[in-house]
């Protein structure tokens, strides 16, 4: 199956469209995914902050009971210093995981009881401090005191604080891969959108350039079958053509024969009339009453009438048969191109008419400047001479005659123009006069009709169109398109 | 030497009508010698040849040949003849119809001794014929040589 035009358009504009959207979709799932990782990484930078606020509490909590028990154990001042910082220390601590852990409403609650817890812790502490006496007893006996408890309280409230957190961590993380997990999916799947896409739009296109190929081959196979084709109906246009040439000649070649017959046999007719009309004198002088005015009339009347007539009819006939011999010589005659100088042709055409010409006070004019052509000069010189001549020959009477032959290069023909000022062809004549044995208007001038079928017929042969351009008493133009440069090809049909 | 006058004139011609106009323009100008007319080139070539009384085998002869025959055309009898061992001295006239410059070629190149064209106009054809039948009463005819 061929593919069309349109759905090749359809086809490959729909996978540069989804080509592009699969584009767009990744990085819109990419914009997207990297948006969501920051926005995890701030929360696992957080969830690390807690975690550290955390292990500082935890730290700071540890000195701290430390730090009492040295005040306890050897009432050494530098325990003291430290005891003080620290407790100033753990409640900034706790102020600061309140803040860190706004967010968390679990931690927040944890944070208060975290607070409670630190108070009751330092109240306890600080009570311990005041008589440490009695703390070493409480602790010495029950191995125990409030300070102690609170700090075994808060380190199990850490505890939970880190393992919440971590937990949270542990959330994100998995978050986060997952979101990467759902970039890649996004990724893959628009990639192997794309790769689809461009295998299919490089099959279409493959196939279409094959489909191209294989109609561009199709073409090529015609035309070379149309140039034979050309070839074979011009070679029978010639065959047909020499054919019509051959009858012309053999029919008037047959025509002759019978023709010398005719025009003999009425010669020696015409010379067995004189002894008849010689015998009939004498006959009218020696016996008038033997001749009868049948014999008269047949001796003296029809017998020189009707060989008149027979001998017009055959000295026509003969001038017919040879115009169509001539005709026919000139079809057969091989045509050779040659660079003709219009100007100098021209010349030669109206010299050669001249004395035509000045016998009835016409005048011929060609043109200065003549383009030149390759083609053959004979057969030019012929049309031409044949065209003028009839111009010369059809003058309008009392009108001077004036005659012009002008030309002018068309593209690649060559249009040459003969325009008279004559008597005018009736344009339903324009195509009669071309034919063979037909003439237009008053016959009042000598010919059979074959001027202009003779022009036309070499007109064919040079590759030449010809028409007319007239009314009655408007003058005649004759235009001749002749190929600028007559081929041999043309040249030989 | 011998005397024009026992030449025989064979005349190939298929028209009757020409044929006599030819034998009465040759009389007219004064030849009176025989006159053998044959309408087809077999029975010419036939009595050219075989013929006990034809120019083979008897005396001096004159053709007077058209090419435009019925079964043959005038230049095979042309040929015939001047490939024939015997005939071959036997002048030939060509009277004929075709003045195709190629045809006229291939007559004198087949070894036809005149050509005329028949001229269509009856003053000129008589001329012509009474102008060939001067041309016969001078030139010489070379003797057939007895088998």
């Amino acid at each position: 199956m061929a593919i069309q035009q349109n759905t090749l358009n359809r086809l490959v504009i729909g996978c540069v469209v989804t080509g592009f959207l699969a584009l767009v979709l990744i990085g819109a799932a990419g914009v997207a995914v990297m948006a969501r990782n920051l926005d995890f990484s701030k929360w696992v930078n957080h969830t690390y902050q807690v975690q550290n606020a955390i292990a500082d509490y935890r730290t700071d909590n540890e000195r701290l009971e430390t730090a009492r028990r040295g005040v306890l154990l050897s009432s050494d001042p530098a325990f003291i210093g430290i005891y003080r910082q620290m407790s100033e220390k753990l409640p900034r601590h706790v102020d600061e995981l309140q803040r860190l852990t706004a967010d968390n409403p679990v931690q927040q609650a944890r944070v208060a009881r975290l607070r409670i817890l630190l108070r009751q812790q330092l109240t306890a502490d600080d009570r311990s401090l005041a008589d440490p006496s009695a703390a070493r007893a409480a602790l010495a006996t029950r191995g125990v005191d409030d300070g102690l408890t609170a700090v075994r309280a808060i380190r199990a409230l850490t505890d939970e604080m880190k393992a919440d957190e971590a937990r949270n961590l542990d959330e994100r993380d998995a978050a986060r891969a997952a979101s990467l997990r759902s970039l890649y999916v996004v990724a893959i799947a628009a990639g192997v959108l794309l790769a689809v896409v461009a295998i299919s739009s490089t099959w279409v296109i493959l196939r279409y350039t094959r489909d191209l190929t294989v109609s561009r081959a199709a073409l090529q196979a015609l035309n070379a079958g149309l140039e034979s084709e050309v070839a074979a109906r011009t070679a029978e246009l010639r065959r047909a053509n020499d054919e019509i040439q051959r009858f012309a000649y053999i029919v008037s070649h047959d025509l002759r024969s019978p023709l010398v017959n005719v025009m003999g046999f009425t010669s020696e007719l015409e010379a067995a009339a004189k002894p008849l009309g010689q015998l009939l004198q004498r006959a009218e002088a020696e016996a008038p009453d033997i001749v009868t005015p049948e014999a008269r009339a047949a001796v003296t009347t029809d017998l020189p009438e009707s060989l008149g007539f027979i001998r017009a009819s055959t000295q026509k006939m003969d001038r017919l048969i040879n115009a169509i011999l001539r005709l026919s010589r000139e079809g057969r005659r091989v045509l050779a191109p040659e660079p003709v100088d219009l100007k100098a042709l021209f010349d030669n055409v109206a010299a050669g008419l001249k004395h035509r010409a000045d016998e009835l006070g016409a005048r011929i004019e060609v043109a200065p400047d003549l383009p030149r052509l390759v083609s053959d000069r004979l057969a030019l010189d012929q049309v031409f001479s044949n065209l003028v001549e009839n111009a010369l020959k059809y003058l309008k009477p009392g009108r001077p005659g004036f005659i012009q032959i002008r030309a002018h290069r068309r593209g690649d023909r060559v249009v040459v123009e003969v325009i008279d000022n004559g008597r005018g062809i009736d344009p339903k004549d324009h195509e009669r006069i071309f034919d063979l044995f037909r003439r237009s208007g008053a016959q009042d001038q000598p010919g059979e009709g074959i001027g202009l079928a003779h022009v036309r017929a070499l007109g064919y042969r040079l590759g030449a169109t010809i028409n007319v351009e007239s009314a009655l008493d408007q003058g005649a133009t004759f235009r001749v398109s002749l190929p600028a440069v007559l081929s041999r090809e043309t040249a030989a049909t | 030497m011998n005397d024009t006058r026992h030449v025989t004139i064979v005349m190939v011609e298929d028209d009757e009508g020409h044929a006599r106009l030819i034998e009465r323009n040759i009389r007219r100008a004064g030849i009176m010698n025989d006159i053998k007319h044959f309408a087809d080139g077999g029975t010419a070539l036939a009595y050219l040849q075989d013929d006990q009384g034809g120019p083979a085998h008897n005396g001096p002869a004159l053709v007077l040949l058209d090419l435009n025959l019925p079964d043959m055309s005038g230049t095979d009898i042309l040929s015939a003849i001047k490939s024939d061992e015997k005939l071959r001295r036997t002048p030939v006239v060509v009277l004929t119809t075709t003045d195709d410059k190629t045809e006229i070629q291939r007559c004198y190149d087949l070894g036809c001794n005149v050509y005329i064209t028949k001229p269509v106009n009856y003053e000129s054809f008589a001329d012509a014929i009474r102008q060939l039948g001067l041309f016969l009463s001078v030139i010489q005819v070379p003797e057939v040589e007895a088998p």
